[in-house]
């Protein structure tokens, strides 16, 4: 097994009412990218073709032309005729909802994806997986009586059991709750390290591609608009497509300064301003990314006393953006934060450049990222 | 007089219900997962056993696999064989009146597993029958129960088409619908009236067991 990157070039006209419910229109998937070791995040909008460029891969679905190759390996090679089934890539797949054998328990789930091996070895094996997702108490039982999390961690072992090339994750912590979330981001990352394959992640979730990615590729209506490191991708977004596809999350380097677990509170602080977040058991000192999304903050011209908000910060209004779909402020208040707002509330509230206002930003809000 | 007919009826409805199964889950899967030329005609095709007059599918199997039928004269000519008045001519009229019974409900019943888990199997390297096999027909498998049922119930009740192809020569292809004719005809009251008794407990049993497979079925779906 190697670490040789997926090269991906494909096109393919989609017909309008795509089945993740994005634009009535035909929908043209244009995409070519190269994978590089470790975790790869295909991120961006839905709608962008995430999926569908996932499925291509894994030989779910047949582009209209382009070329699919691990290493030497052609998957899918349209001038060359080349199509290989899907049983034959050894291309892993996770689903966003696992997708586990309803009528097979954990175990048996795992044990179905393990080559053809005596008994005894492939009890081995399966045990081996279920305990890497530390899922073993769960191996008897069936997918309907796991948590959204087993769930995943079972899918996770069954697709790495069949020993694929490439693994492909079709966003797999979306039905997962946030606790569970962060220990199966740190079991996937572990995960890659002791498989050592690539890993094609599908998200569009900030702290997840930050967290998990080394590469990153973007995606903005079926076409790749940046590739880079995750952070140097999402705070210097290249080009209008880029901004719209990575979305509007303040990010900013920060460091856990204070624990207050009786308040549920979590203080950090960043380069011009604290900020308390929602409790989270990291130790003092531990430096993180602070994610703010710019549309979960409220703008207020008057200092308000009762609220329920954890932050309230005083700053001024640097910049107004206007777009058509969207009206964005940049406000100064010690750190740089967008702030996305109505078209309406701009005139509500006469805000202009240079105008002193307040943000409040609950504790919710303030996700920190390790 | 009853136990030859019996007999003949086990012989006639096993075998049918056993190619029946295997032939219907076979074209079901074609018909639920395949895209193909033709595909919505073979469905309609097969599916007219369930609308035409037994009879008329009796005159057609003639007409194809009588002694000068189509298949049929060739088949005579190579083997010196025939078909017609053959217990397996019964079993052919009773698979060809069951198959629309097995193709409809198991169909039905591929259809309801989501292509999802097929998906899933081919991913981690698994073929198509083996995912079939596997995945599907575990998945599918009351509906499919259900459908074997019926088509059983269907061959044991198998009367007009058999009657054209198999004849009614006791011992040999007289199934008990045909021997319920002869008591009748023949005046043989108490006779007819036990074998009534007997086909009515049979469909009546079929048809419970198939009300509680789809019922369980439809539990589970939700």
């Amino acid at each position: 097994m190697t670490a040789a990157g997926l090269q991906v070039r494909i096109r393919q006209r989609l017909p309008g009412g795509r089945q993740d419910g994005g634009a009535a229109d035909d929908f043209t998937l244009d995409v070519s990218f190269e994978t590089r070791a470790g975790i790869n995040i295909l991120f961006g909008p839905s709608g962008a073709g995430k999926t569908t460029t996932l499925r291509a891969i894994a030989g779910l679905t047949t582009p209209d032309e382009g070329r699919i190759a691990h290493g030497a390996r052609v998957l899918f090679d349209s001038a060359a005729r080349i199509n290989l089934a899907a049983q034959a890539r050894r291309v892993g797949f996770v689903f966003q909802d696992s997708a586990l054998f309803p009528h097979l328990t954990a175990a048996q789930n795992v044990a179905y994806a393990v080559a053809r091996a005596d008994a005894r070895a492939k009890t081995a094996r399966v045990n081996e997986l279920l305990a890497l997702f530390h899922v073993e108490h769960a191996a008897r039982r069936r997918p309907r009586e796991l948590s959204g999390g087993e769930q995943q961690r079972v899918a996770l072992a069954r697709a790495l059991a069949a020993r694929p090339d490439v693994l492909l994750l079709d966003e797999p912590l979306s039905a997962v709750d946030a606790p569970t979330r962060t220990l199966l981001l740190d079991e996937i990352d572990a995960a890659q390290r002791a498989a050592p394959i690539p890993f094609l992640y599908v998200t569009h979730n900030h702290a997840e591609a930050m967290r998990l990615g080394a590469h990153l590729i973007l995606l903005h209506a079926g076409r790749v608009v940046q590739q880079g490191r995750p952070l140097d991708v999402f705070n210097a977004p290249q080009g209008a497509l880029a901004v719209r596809a990575v979305g509007t999350e303040n990010l900013f380097a920060g460091r856990v300064i204070e624990q207050r677990p009786g308040d549920g509170v979590t203080v950090v602080e960043l380069a011009g301003a604290r900020l308390e977040a929602a409790y989270n058991a990291l130790p003092i000192g531990t430096h993180v990314t602070v994610g703010v999304r710019a549309e979960d903050i409220i703008i207020a011209r008057a200092r308000l006393t009762d609220t329920s908000a954890r932050n309230v910060l005083a700053g001024t209004i640097k910049q107004i953006i206007l777009t058509p779909e969207q009206t964005e402020l940049i406000v100064d208040c010690g750190i740089e934060l967008k702030v996305s707002i109505t078209a309406g509330t701009l005139a509500a509230l006469d805000l202009h450049e240079g105008s002193a206002v307040f943000l409040l930003i609950k504790a919710r809000a303030v996700h920190l990222v390790t | 007089m009853i136990w030859p007919a019996l007999k003949v009826s086990l012989l006639v409805v096993g075998v049918a219900t056993v190619v029946t199964a295997a032939l219907g889950l076979a074209l079901a899967f074609l018909l639920a997962r395949r895209d193909f030329r033709g595909k919505e005609l073979l469905d309609a095709v097969l599916t007219m056993p369930l609308v035409l007059p037994p009879t008329v599918t009796g005159y057609y199997l003639i007409v194809l696999l009588g002694r000068r039928g189509l298949l049929g004269a060739p088949l005579y000519r190579w083997t010196g064989w025939t078909l017609t008045f053959t217990w397996q001519a019964a079993v052919v009229a009773a698979t060809v009146v069951a198959l629309p019974l097995m193709l409809k409900t198991s169909r039905a019943a591929i259809e309801s597993v989501e292509p999802k888990y097929e998906q899933a199997s081919y991913t981690l390297g698994k073929g198509e029958l083996e995912t079939f096999l596997r995945v599907t027909l575990p998945l599918a498998r009351r509906g499919v129960l259900a459908g074997i049922v019926l088509s059983a119930a269907r061959a044991l009740g198998e009367f007009g088409a058999t009657l054209m192809i198999a004849g009614n020569i006791p011992g040999r292809t007289q199934t008990l619908p045909l021997a319920i004719f002869e008591a009748v005809m023949s005046g043989d009251d108490r006779r007819a009236r036990l074998l009534a008794l007997i086909l009515t407990l049979v469909s009546v049993t079929a048809v419970y067991l198939t009300n509680r497979l789809s019922r369980a079925a439809g539990a589970r779906a939700a």
